[in-house]
């Protein structure tokens, strides 16, 4: 049975008369499918039956319509209005109907994207972005297409804590690798504005270590912000990476991003002045990847760095002897920089402004505390849910037939006094 | 109360447990005298006992000869016509086969409590009056108040028999024991002879409040090892969550017959209420800072070590993924893949 396409009317009232139950749904959504290209042709003229079809109600015939009208070019004019359409929909649709297409219901959202950057307003994509992700993912472990739409939306409008919001998410199913890289990186740049450092190293680091058959500029990019935001955070940069990193990443990535490998060896010999040189030297190339900003940063945590390793030689120390030792130019501005850091809950000390010394302490953490006890009671309970689903990754892939011809074809080489009972190949 | 049984046995011989408290499966025998001296020396292995109360009973074996040599000499005693007081149905076959029912004989068994240790170090003999089916009371206190001097640790922890079968008259025996001690320990020694058996006829009932359980235990003979130290582990985690539903249920009760009272629904009874204040007032038991300091410390160090644990455990199988999704997917494999050897 094929759907009535023959005009607007009958279209609406097909529509409205099959997304009663679920059955029904589904059987309009078949014949919808049959009739795509039909709806997609005369898009313009069924645009009317938006009007007399209730989004959250006809979810599945509305986002079918509107797909359609949304596919080709839209002229400036009526970016605006799409917008708005688009916005009212996403808000009112229902999630087990677009769930049926979400394809669709994706090029829809990214029309959207499209629309309000062509606008200049990204501001009003934010929340109609956030609510669509929520429909459409399966768990939230799911990434969808949508997140890194939101991510740099969120980036453009500086809404950084909305962003961070959904990155608080652990992701474990991933559709497409390029979302996931685009993902981590958006999500990278929103933890610095956060001034979430740790989150934004380990977004990078993803990025960084993901699997990949060749190179991309995403992963360059991550790279050279991994080496800032390590140099910044933790205050040093090993240049090794983890053995779970693809190989074609082991051996490019450095090529790309020589300046900023040269200014974290430069970072590491404590040399304040020399890394200033080195800085202002570069400073095009840092421009040109929109780094120069965690460039500075990265300049001014030398001082911080310089006084945590004074904490390691030194109990007590004037604050002349660390203005001395750390490259600062005055004892004031050590003791802020001392400040600065205890605050924070970098280092442990007592500052004594009546003769100016420093006395440098233990952490005093107990661990005696129900705190702490709740603390690793949780991380015990996350540690375990990793656990298991660790373990069936494991046992998948042991049962995955690509790694199971490889072994076969490897083991040959050392069982050579039995190697005619270990098979060729696993045909299967 | 109930009288559950508890089976010595030395080696791995389970019982299951009997399907209600008085059934009792027959124990096995061999000679009192020197087969169990030699089964003594020999014995080798020991079980942990696995009763819903935790108990572990520790039983010597100056008690299981006490015992034996009672009812033998009650026995030889009693072959000539001329009977003594005991209850008994005289034998009068010859002296080399076994009686049918040879004389009961009954005596107190005395030893030591700690926590949930029950260990039982000597026996002495009482009269028995078989007109009241009791025991001589002035004789026990009489007996006890000696050993006491000699023995000042030792309580009453029980009593023993000998037959094949504990009997229903032994429950008002048991019954009265228990203004002595609130939970005696019925020890029983089947004389008859079975050489196809290897373990000891002996068998200790306790006496328990609700449940029925059924215990497994051993006569420790040398210190025992308790097996490997997971069946250690087990068996003490066991042994401290039945404890803690024991007094989980009886709090349960308590609260419940609070709450009862409070309604209305039952008349008040201030002796009661004054028992459970103060009981109330007892607690907590310890309260003080450094308690909780270093309670605290403990619990988060095992915590901590748990974790530990399970990281590690995580981190290698992480480790073996990771190998594994390189040897899958890595086009330039770092082994160089060549195929054939030949």
């Amino acid at each position: 049975m094929n759907l009535n396409v023959n005009s607007v009317d009958s279209l609406v009232a097909e529509i409205q008369g099959l997304s009663g139950s679920t059955q029904d749904v589904n059987h309009l959504n078949n014949l919808l499918k049959q009739s795509e290209d039909v709806i997609r042709s005369q898009a313009a003229t069924f645009a009317s039956c938006l009007t007399r079809l209730d989004a959250s109600l006809h979810s599945l015939g509305y986002l079918y319509v509107l797909e359609a009208c949304t596919a080709g070019p839209i002229p400036e004019a009526q970016a605006n209005e799409l917008v708005l359409s688009v916005v009212r929909f996403i808000d009112m649709c229902s999630v087990e109907q677009i769930r049926l297409v979400p394809d669709k219901f994706i090029s829809v959202c990214k029309r959207l994207h499209e629309q309000v950057m062509v606008l200049g307003a990204p501001m009003r994509a934010v929340a109609p972005l956030l609510t669509a992700i929520r429909k459409i993912q399966l768990s939230s472990e799911h990434l969808t297409p949508l997140h890194p739409d939101f991510l740099q939306v969120c980036l453009s409008a500086k809404c950084y804590k909305i962003g961070y919001s959904i990155l608080e998410d652990d992701i474990l199913e991933v559709d497409q690798p390029r979302d996931f890289f685009l993902y981590c990186y958006y999500g990278g740049m929103i933890c610095i504005g956060q001034k979430r450092l740790a989150k934004a190293l380990e977004l990078f680091h993803n990025v960084v270590t993901a699997p990949m058959s060749s190179m991309n500029a995403i992963a360059v990019e991550a790279y050279k912000k991994y080496i800032l935001v390590s140099l910044i955070h933790l205050r040093q940069f090993s240049a090794s990476f983890p053995k779970y990193t693809s190989s074609v990443a082991q051996r490019n990535l450095k090529n790309f991003s020589q300046p900023y490998i040269e200014l974290a060896n430069s970072y590491s010999t404590g040399n304040i002045s020399e890394l200033e040189a080195f800085v202002q030297a570069n400073q095009e190339k840092f421009e040109n990847g929109n780094n120069l900003g965690l460039v500075k940063q990265v300049v001014s945590s030398m001082y911080k760095r310089n006084i945590q390793r004074l904490t390691q030689t030194y109990l007590t120390l004037s604050l002349q002897d660390i203005a001395n030792t750390a490259q600062i130019n005055t004892p004031k501005e050590a003791e802020m920089h001392v400040l600065e850091m205890i605050e924070d809950g970098e280092i442990f000390a007592t500052i004594n402004q009546k003769d100016g010394m420093v006395r440098f302490l233990e952490d005093p953490e107990q661990y005696k505390t129900c705190e702490m006890i709740e603390h690793i009671d949780s991380s015990i309970q996350r540690i375990m849910k990793l656990s298991k689903k660790l373990t069936t990754m494991d046992e998948s892939m042991s049962c995955d037939p690509l790694y199971l011809s490889k072994v076969g074809r490897e083991r040959q080489r050392f069982d050579f006094d039995d190697f005619d009972s270990v098979p060729q190949k696993f045909n299967l | 109360a109930d009288i559950n049984q508890i089976k010595v046995g030395l080696g791995l011989v389970k019982h299951p447990p009997p399907p209600d408290g008085k059934k009792i499966i027959p124990s096995v025998s061999i000679p009192p005298s020197e087969k169990t001296l030699a089964a003594l020396k020999d014995s080798t292995t020991t079980q942990m006992a696995s009763s819903s109360s935790g108990l572990t009973f520790k039983l010597h074996p100056l008690v299981i000869v006490n015992i034996s040599d009672h009812h033998t000499r009650v026995k030889s005693q009693s072959q000539p016509p001329t009977a003594n007081g005991f209850a008994s149905d005289a034998t009068s076959a010859s002296s080399n086969s076994p009686p049918l029912s040879s004389p009961r004989v009954f005596g107190c068994v005395i030893g030591v409590q700690r926590g949930r240790t029950v260990e039982i170090f000597n026996s002495f003999e009482l009269l028995y009056d078989p007109s009241t089916h009791s025991l001589d009371r002035s004789f026990l206190e009489k007996k006890q108040e000696l050993y006491k001097k000699v023995f000042p640790n030792f309580y009453i922890l029980g009593w023993y028999s000998t037959s094949a079968d504990a009997e229903e008259s032994d429950m008002h025996i048991h019954k009265a024991l228990m203004d002595i001690n609130e939970s005696p320990v019925y020890v029983l020694l089947n004389p008859s002879i079975n050489h196809a058996q290897k373990d000891l006829p002996v068998t200790i009932y306790e006496s328990v409040e609700a449940e029925r359980i059924s215990v497994d235990h051993v006569a420790h003979l040398k210190p025992s090892d308790g097996g490997s130290a997971a069946t250690q582990l087990a068996a003490h985690l066991t042994g401290i969550h039945s404890a803690i539903k024991m007094l989980n249920s009886r709090i349960r009760v308590l609260h419940h017959y609070l709450n009862a009272m409070q309604k209305g629904e039952i008349p008040y009874e201030n002796s009661l209420l004054r028992q459970v204040s103060s009981l109330l007032r007892r607690l907590p038991a310890i309260e003080s800072e450094k308690f909780q300091d270093d309670f605290l410390m403990e619990y988060n160090d095992t915590l901590l070590i748990s974790y530990l644990a399970m990281f590690t455990d995580c981190s290698s199988t992480m480790n073996d993924l990771v190998d594994k999704i390189n040897v899958a997917f890595d086009r330039h494999s770092r082994r160089g893949g060549r195929t054939a050897f030949i």
